[in-house]
């Protein structure tokens, strides 16, 4: 039997047993060693040759390989391990290594079980480590500590012992301070502080794949002096064949990670938001297999021969091939092509993937990172609508002509990838838009678009995106079609922000039943006759028909959503999308013949009136904004809270972490361009940041106008304010 | 002074004599032809017979800017023509309001319309008409199939006894994706037809077309009937008769081949 013939048949039978699967994942700052150690796993478990890097693979014949259609995937991999004479699957699923860009990391936590922390003994935790394994607690994952680079602490850095322990005692302090804190009032987890003692904490060179902890220790009678030694001969050969780093590490996941039977009772009500009265929540509870069918996509990767790969945990029944599937807030249903499992990185087509496992689907057109994908209707794990709305846009164009498709594939598969980017495709132009979370994270996507996919492109000056949203309650206002046969009145109130919020997290929308909608409207405050006359809902605003047997209303009401959705997308001050606006639809006066009430009269009269209503509102411009976060040494600090000061920012908050300031603010995105390199300048390098999305603010009145026509000039509009916004002046 | 001024209903000569002499005499003459048209001749070959400069305003050039109409109204003699009669079906009132609140006279030069033409054609009774109604093409209502408010308005009619006409939605100018000046579209009556007898298949119908031209027609039968005929170039229109009167079955029986059965009284 050949090699590769053997992998997957025993992959196959590991499956099935749900007590010797452990999902995982790594958490790490950039550059800690997270893709050294991948390689090093895999190559250390036989699933690739043992030199080689996670894409050399090990195959039988390059036939065979044809023959099954399998893939490299470096995203998601697994590996088989023996542990305490049982086989295991550890299915390990990757973290993006940027992790501004909120969900996900987290979605890729909530798949896995276990969270392998690696730090770089030499400079310790760092604010990204820190993220990371935050979100990760938060979803409840059960973390074990992985100190890297150890080997640069002996040989280059030639400590002493004593040195060595205070300083790894320092990293174990750290990630455990940042647990304690996080799991304090978490009633459903115990104690999860790491330490050597217990075996949740392990050392070792990834570069030169050796490894040590307790466990070890006492199997191989090599203790960190002998190590010492061994490292300081530059006898890491040796040490490598004697304690190998796969064998210390996984032997760590095996024994501390929870298996999916024993992690999921806990985990479901943690991540899931579901009724846990309903049959579905018990069965992903139990990991029944017989149960409906549960998967959660954690991302989308794109396949060469087979298209796109849906990758995601399942969490109850069965996928098999053929199943029609319900994919989360997409209508109809999905069928799918093929079921399969990693093994190494490659994928590898099965008949069936039970509950416990992470799968790889294909033929889930309407999947996106983040979908539930189900056998029967259920809440998500995660709301599309909650996604943060993107901030920030930049114009794409490849430099080729010859580039063109493959840059539009591309693009798509971006924002399959990463639902909080949008891109926006002209094909008469060859200039698309691509608009996500901040400047650094459309230059990252940008970066992955020429280097990963070798397309040289050439990127526009990036725009931020403003709201426009009234400032208070308007009397009735009346709009007239063109042919001034057909007449609307209504009002516009700012609405509360509590229902903005629920719109905004997906609680309140025209997809739920209605009498749900309702409820969660009176809940967040609306009043129960506005609540029953919800018409529409677009952005985060309302129209609410207050209307009564008006003749020939229904018909019409599509065309004013249509006029009412132009209007709103694009404001009366600057075409920018308004938000947070009640409207109420009066009165309406309608031609009794159909054709006179048409699209070309019913849209302007509707667009008209809302704009108006808005300019009474005393309508204004916001802008987005960003927290920052900046880790600093002492001396660089006044730099750096000068950077946020000096762009309409406001420092909030400063205080001492470890040997490092920490500077908190917030400063709007617009200003927020260019920092990366200013920041950089004015502290020398020293000072590492993140930043985070923190919603639109109103602009203050003075700079108003000018932004206003700042926008108009841009988007080739008329550059005066409209009739009667002249409050702004 | 804004004199509307009605075509008729075929080509360049179906306008009353009056309104040639009212054209000739204008100082400038405008036309709007978005809500029905002469399918007889072009408005060139108007110009030209009746020896007028006319300026087509489209829908924007009438409703949303009338002020150039209106300004050259203020000192000149201005004719406005369309097809029809100006007043009756499309909604030329409002121009003429407007008019008037600028203190400029206005007069009406009256056309054959589709109104008479139906009655003249098909020897219903003009007096036993109910409300008129437009059957839309689909895409241009935004929703599917026949709107409601066209079945009730049948309904309404029927139940009191009354005829109705249909008449059928003409496109010039815009097309189903939006403005597009190449795009002329003319519903013909077995469409209409075809889309009533989804709710009304074996009601009477009766497709009057070309109504004043050299060889109109007019056709009574079941609407399922009417739905797989053709009836040639346009324009068409549908009636849905209501309670016949013996004289307005014998008509329909003789005028438009209606089928016995379908003209009992
Ligand atoms: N000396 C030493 N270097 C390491 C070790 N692990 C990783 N590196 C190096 O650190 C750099 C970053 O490692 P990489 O795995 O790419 O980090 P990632 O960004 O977390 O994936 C690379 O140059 C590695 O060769 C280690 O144990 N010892």
């Amino acid at each position: 039997m050949g090699r590769r013939k053997k992998i997957v048949d025993e992959c196959e039978r590991l499956m099935d047993e749900p007590e010797q699967i452990r999902n995982i994942a790594i958490a790490a700052h950039v550059d800690h060693g997270k893709t050294t150690l991948t390689d090093n796993l895999l190559a250390g478990t036989g699933m690739i040759a043992d030199e080689g890097e996670a894409t050399k693979l090990m195959m039988d014949t390059e036939e065979d390989e044809q023959e099954r259609g399998i893939t490299i995937d470096a995203a998601n991999v697994s590996m088989t391990h023996e542990y305490d004479e049982q086989n295991h699957l550890i299915n390990l699923i990757d973290t993006p290594g940027h992790v501004d860009f909120g969900g996900d990391v987290t979605r890729a936590m909530r798949a896995v079980d276990g969270a392998l922390v690696v730090v770089d003994a030499v400079e310790g935790a760092m604010p990204q480590t820190e993220t990371v394994v935050r979100q990760a607690l938060r979803e409840g994952v059960k973390p074990a500590l992985f100190i890297n680079k150890v080997d640069r602490l002996i040989s280059e850095l030639q400590e002493g012992p004593q040195e060595m322990q205070e300083r790894l005692q320092k990293v174990i302090a750290d990630v455990n301070e940042l647990i304690r804190g996080m799991t304090e009032e978490m009633d459903d987890v115990d104690d999860w502080t790491v330490s050597v003692e217990d075996g949740t904490v392990a050392f070792g060179s990834a570069l030169y794949m050796w490894g040590v902890s307790v466990n070890s220790m006492q199997r191989t009678g090599l203790d960190f002096g002998d190590i010492i030694d061994m490292e300081r001969a530059d006898e890491r050969q040796e040490l490598h064949e004697k304690t190998p780093l796969s064998n210390v590490v996984l032997d760590m996941v095996v024994e501390h990670f929870p298996n999916p039977v024993d992690a999921q009772p806990r985990r479901v009500p943690r991540i899931w938001r579901g009724d846990d009265e309903l049959d579905i929540a018990e069965q992903m509870q139990l990991v029944d297999d017989d149960g409906e069918v549960v998967l959660m996509v954690t991302d989308i990767g794109m396949d060469p021969h087979a298209g796109e790969i849906a990758t995601g945990r399942v969490f109850s029944g069965t996928l098999e091939k053929g199943q029609e599937l319900y994919v989360s807030g997409t209508a109809g249903k999905n069928r799918i092509q093929s079921v399969g499992l990693y093994m190494g990185g490659e994928r590898e087509e099965v008949d069936h993937v039970p509950a416990g496992n992470i799968a790889a689907v294909t033929g889930l057109k309407d999947a996106i990172a983040g979908s539930t994908v189900s056998s029967v209707e259920m809440t998500p794990f995660e709301s599309i609508e909650h996604i943060s709305e993107p901030v920030i846009t930049k114009s794409v164009e490849a430099k080729s002509m010859d580039d063109l498709p493959k840059l539009i594939e591309t693009l798509r598969q971006v924002s399959k990838e990463d639902p909080t980017i949008q891109i926006e495709i002209n094909e008469d132009t060859g200039e698309h838009l691509i608009s996500g979370q901040g400047e650094l994270h459309l230059e990252v996507i940008t970066q992955r678009i020429e280097r990963n996919q070798g397309i040289p492109v050439t990127t526009g000056e990036p725009i931020v995106v403003y709201r426009e949203a009234p400032r208070q309650a308007t009397e009735e206002v009346e709009g007239i079609s063109p042919n001034r046969h057909n007449r609307f009145y209504l009002t516009l109130e700012p609405m509360n922000e509590e229902i903005v919020e629920k719109i905004r997290l997906g609680e309140v929308s025209m997809d739920m039943p209605e009498q749900e909608r309702r409820e969660a409207l009176q809940d967040a405050g609306m009043d129960k006759d506005s609540s029953q006359n919800v018409e529409h809902i677009y952005g985060t605003n309302i129209l609410l028909d207050d209307t009564k047997g008006i003749q020939h209303l229904n018909e019409t009401m599509e065309l004013v959503i249509e006029g009412l959705e132009e209007a709103l997308e694009d404001g009366p001050l600057a075409a920018e999308p308004v938000q947070g606006s009640l409207l109420r639809l009066k009165d309406a006066r309608l031609h009794e013949d159909t054709i006179h009430r048409g699209p070309a009269q019913v849209i302007p009269a509707v667009r008209n009136a809302v704009h108006r209503a808005l300019i009474h509102s005393g309508v204004a411009l916001l802008e987005p904004m960003q927290d920052v976060r900046i880790d600093v040494p002492n001396e660089h600090m006044g730099a750096a809270s000068g950077e946020i000061q000096g762009r309409r920012g406001r420092v909030d908050d400063m205080y001492q972490e470890g040997d490092l300031m920490v500077v908190e603010g917030i400063a709007p995105v617009d200003e927020m361009i260019g920092f990366s390199s200013d920041i950089r300048s004015a502290t020398e390098g020293r000072a590492s940041w993140n930043t985070e999305n923190a919603g639109f603010e109103f602009m203050s009145d003075s700079l108003q106008k000018d932004k206003i026509m700042e926008i108009r000039e841009r988007k080739g509009m008329k550059l005066e304010l409209p009739e009667g916004a002249d409050y702004l002046d | 002074m804004l004199t509307f001024i009605g075509l008729g209903l075929y080509d360049e000569r179906s306008i009353t004599v009056e309104g040639q002499a009212a054209l000739r005499a204008a100082d400038a003459a405008y036309a709007e032809l978005y809500t029905s048209k002469l399918v007889g001749a072009s408005i060139e070959d108007v110009a030209e017979y009746h020896d007028a400069d006319i300026e087509v305003r489209d829908r924007a050039g009438v409703e949303q800017q009338p002020g150039e109409i209106l300004d050259a109204a203020e000192d000149q003699d201005v004719a406005f023509l369309t097809a029809g009669d100006t007043m009756i079906s499309t909604t030329h009132v409002d121009l003429r309001l407007r008019a008037h609140e600028r203190g400029i006279d206005t007069r009406v030069v009256h056309g054959t319309t589709a109104q008479t033409a139906t009655s003249s054609l098909t020897g219903l009774q003009n007096y036993r008409f109910g409300k008129a109604t437009t059957l839309p093409f689909e895409y241009a209502h935004g929703g599917n199939g026949v709107p409601q408010s066209v079945l009730d308005t049948i309904a309404d009619n029927r139940e009191r006894g009354l005829h109705t006409v249909v008449y059928l939605d003409i496109k010039v100018g815009r097309g189903p994706d939006g403005d597009d000046p190449a795009h002329e579209e003319y519903m013909t009556a077995d469409h209409a037809a075809g889309q009533l007898a989804e709710h009304l298949p074996d009601t009477l119908g009766v497709v009057v077309a070309r109504a004043g031209s050299p060889d109109p027609l007019v056709t009574a039968d079941r609407l399922s009937a009417l739905a797989d005929r053709e009836f040639g170039d346009p324009l068409h229109l549908l009636l849905v008769p209501g309670d016949l009167h013996p004289i307005e079955a014998d008509a329909l029986g003789e005028l438009a081949d209606a089928p016995s059965e379908l003209v009992q009284y």
